[in-house]
């Protein structure tokens, strides 16, 4: 094994034993943050695939977690079942994303995330007219989630775990195949259609493949709060997501995670000193897009590069 | 719906539209030359609004809140475009980002300075009156809310093909390499434009004062409608923004009035189906 495998074997093992040990060390409290940035870093995930890949920004996934998550609480307070409840969910996050996929499947750039953008707070308009079944303003209230991840240590384990699964269903998606065509399509769409592919039928994909992601992120919202209001998929909520791809590093895998770990650690600690949460948000994304581009575990990752002397890493 | 309703519901459809239209040409305009797509532009209109009402309030005088609105929101461009966006000229996805940062800025300092209750502008009397047409009354505000922009479309056109400033915006449209080689300072006439698209921006948010009220998260709705105007319409479009305008503005105020709880969707629907016909919008050049 090269030094750079064993350095990552040893993260990844740190890693992990640091998620176990988490909830027998720490106070509750940080705990449940802890609950809160690995939500936040699967709908980041969902974001960065398609922005990582293949170049697209969405600054309107909230609208989609939210369907996620309005589908989950709309079924239980309805009494339905697990399954059902589940089953809800996903039809809503399927629905809302293929309407995403097909509005924006021909379209690049700057003109996805404005259309992206006009979606979310279509979104977010339909969860607060809509009151008769999103309750409006006051939201769903009464949302309980499954008896065995009931406690906040065991939902803490579940989050954990289901962010596990999608990082490395993402990782492989990032290397397989389709991965290639997406990130063919960032560098040169008519290349890839003049190799054949059908670039409108890649992203129509590929936007649907990102809203599981930012559905089973809704869920997990939904759940962890017991409750839902449309502020869930309001525009800062989806700018939020963006925010943490870019502070983490576009298109690296653990970026989300480390953007989500930044942003919610400073809204939890900051908003006790500071009341104007959106001015720093906003700040931090002026800062970042100025001064790190390629945004903390893309700066580490030149940084890893020049050490061991490798050719720099194609750049996202 | 009997005739009268209909005449009125398309009167407001109008009115909201004229609105519509002068948040949106100084979007279009930023996005023709620039290629910037300024997402703060909601939040200027916010800003240019609520500092006309301030200004309304404590002079009486609607044209200085006029005035006021449009300056603060004019300045606010300036140092946006100078001090930002400047530095990341021609990289379209750091540009946009720095918008949304600069939208969310704003916004809440639209809330730390204001507040959160909605507020909106005293009317002059002059046109706070109801006029007579045919069998209907209808509010004066909203009928020189139309004349307004039937009047800034036609300044807009004039500006763009008569006069020298348009020449030079033109040029900077079609080609900015050949503009800058004939000793035109692009950079310079950039400048101008973004802060004449921001500035048209805090005239649309005192104008709205008078005709829907201002609060926090006005912005991102604005937003919206500027967006599905401009994507209907055609993105950097004069007259993409006019057409869109008035689509958009019948389109609410019919979805509005017979479906309420839809209204959202009503406005979004037609964004759709352009997109999945024409991407590039109804008088958009495709290519861009």
């Amino acid at each position: 094994m090269s030094t750079a495998r064993w350095a990552g074997a040893t993260a990844l093992g740190a890693g992990i034993a640091g998620v176990v040990a988490a909830p027998y060390v720490l106070p509750s409290y940080v705990v449940s943050l802890l609950t809160l940035v690995f939500i936040a870093a699967l709908l980041a995930g969902s974001v960065n695939l398609l922005a990582g890949l293949a170049g697209l920004v969405s600054i309107g996934h909230a609208g989609i977690a939210a369907a996620g998550a309005y589908g989950v609480a709309w079924a239980t307070v309805h009494g339905l079942g697990l399954p059902a409840a589940l089953g809800v969910a996903a039809a809503l996050t399927l629905a809302v994303s293929v309407v995403y996929a097909l509005t924006t499947m021909r379209t690049t750039g700057i003109v996805f995330l404005m259309i992206t953008l006009a979606l979310g707070i279509t979104v977010f308009g339909l969860a607060l007219k809509l009151s008769s079944i999103t309750g409006g303003q006051n939201g769903l209230t009464g949302i309980r989630r499954p008896a065995v991840v009931g406690e906040w240590w065991q939902f803490y384990f579940f989050t954990a775990a289901v962010y596990g699964v999608c990082l490395l269903a993402l990782a492989a998606l990032s290397r397989s195949p389709f991965g290639l065509l997406l990130r063919g399509i960032r560098e040169s769409e008519s290349r890839m259609t003049s190799l054949g592919y059908s670039v409108t039928a890649v992203k129509f994909v590929a936007i649907l493949v990102s809203g599981v992601f930012a559905g089973c992120a809704g869920v997990l919202l939904a759940w962890n709060s017991e409750f839902m209001s449309p502020s869930a998929a309001s525009f800062s909520r989806s700018a939020l997501a963006v925010v943490m791809v870019i502070v983490g590093g576009t298109g690296t895998l653990l970026g989300p995670l480390a953007g989500a770990g930044i942003v919610v650690a400073a809204e939890y600690w900051l908003s006790s000193y500071v009341e104007r949460w959106p001015t720093v948000l906003g700040v931090v994304l002026i800062a970042v897009v100025l001064y790190a581009p390629r945004g903390i575990v893309g700066g580490l990752e030149d940084l890893a590069g020049q050490r061991l002397h490798r050719p720099r890493k194609e750049g996202s | 719906m009997s005739v009268d309703e209909l005449l009125l519901q398309a009167l407001n459809g109008l009115s909201f539209g004229a609105l519509l239209f002068v948040l949106a040409s100084g979007f279009t305009l930023v996005f023709g030359l620039m290629h910037i797509v300024n997402l703060a532009h909601g939040a200027f209109y916010l800003v240019g609004g609520y500092v006309g009402i301030i200004t309304v309030t404590a002079t009486g005088s609607f044209p200085a809140g006029i005035v006021a609105g449009v300056a603060t929101a004019a300045v606010i461009g300036l140092a946006s475009e100078r001090l930002l966006l400047r530095r990341v000229r021609g990289k379209e996805l750091p540009e946009v980002l720095l918008t949304v940062g600069i939208a969310l800025v704003v916004g809440d300092a639209c809330l730390a300075a204001f507040g959160g209750n909605p507020r909106s502008t005293p009317v002059p009397p002059v046109l706070s009156e109801s006029v007579r047409l045919g069998s209907i009354t209808y509010p004066t505000y909203r009928l020189f809310v139309l004349s307004l922009a039937v009047a800034l479309g036609v300044l807009l056109y004039v500006i763009q093909h008569r006069t020298r400033l348009g020449a030079l915006i033109r040029a900077g449209v079609d080609d900015r390499e050949i503009a800058e080689s004939l000793g035109i300072d692009v950079p310079r006439v950039f400048t101008a434009t973004f802060v004449f698209g921001a500035a048209l921006a805090g005239l649309a948010g005192v104008v709205a004062a008078g005709l829907l009220t201002l609060r926090p998260g006005a912005d991102t709705d604005i937003l919206l409608f500027a967006l599905v105007v401009v994507v209907v319409g055609g993105l950097g479009s004069l007259q993409g923004a006019a057409v869109g305008s008035v689509l958009i503005g019948l389109v609410d105020a019919f979805s509005k009035a017979l479906v309420p709880e839809l209204s959202y969707f009503a406005v979004f629907a037609p964004m759709a189906i352009v997109l999945m016909f024409r991407p590039s919008g109804l008088f958009g050049r495709s290519g861009t």
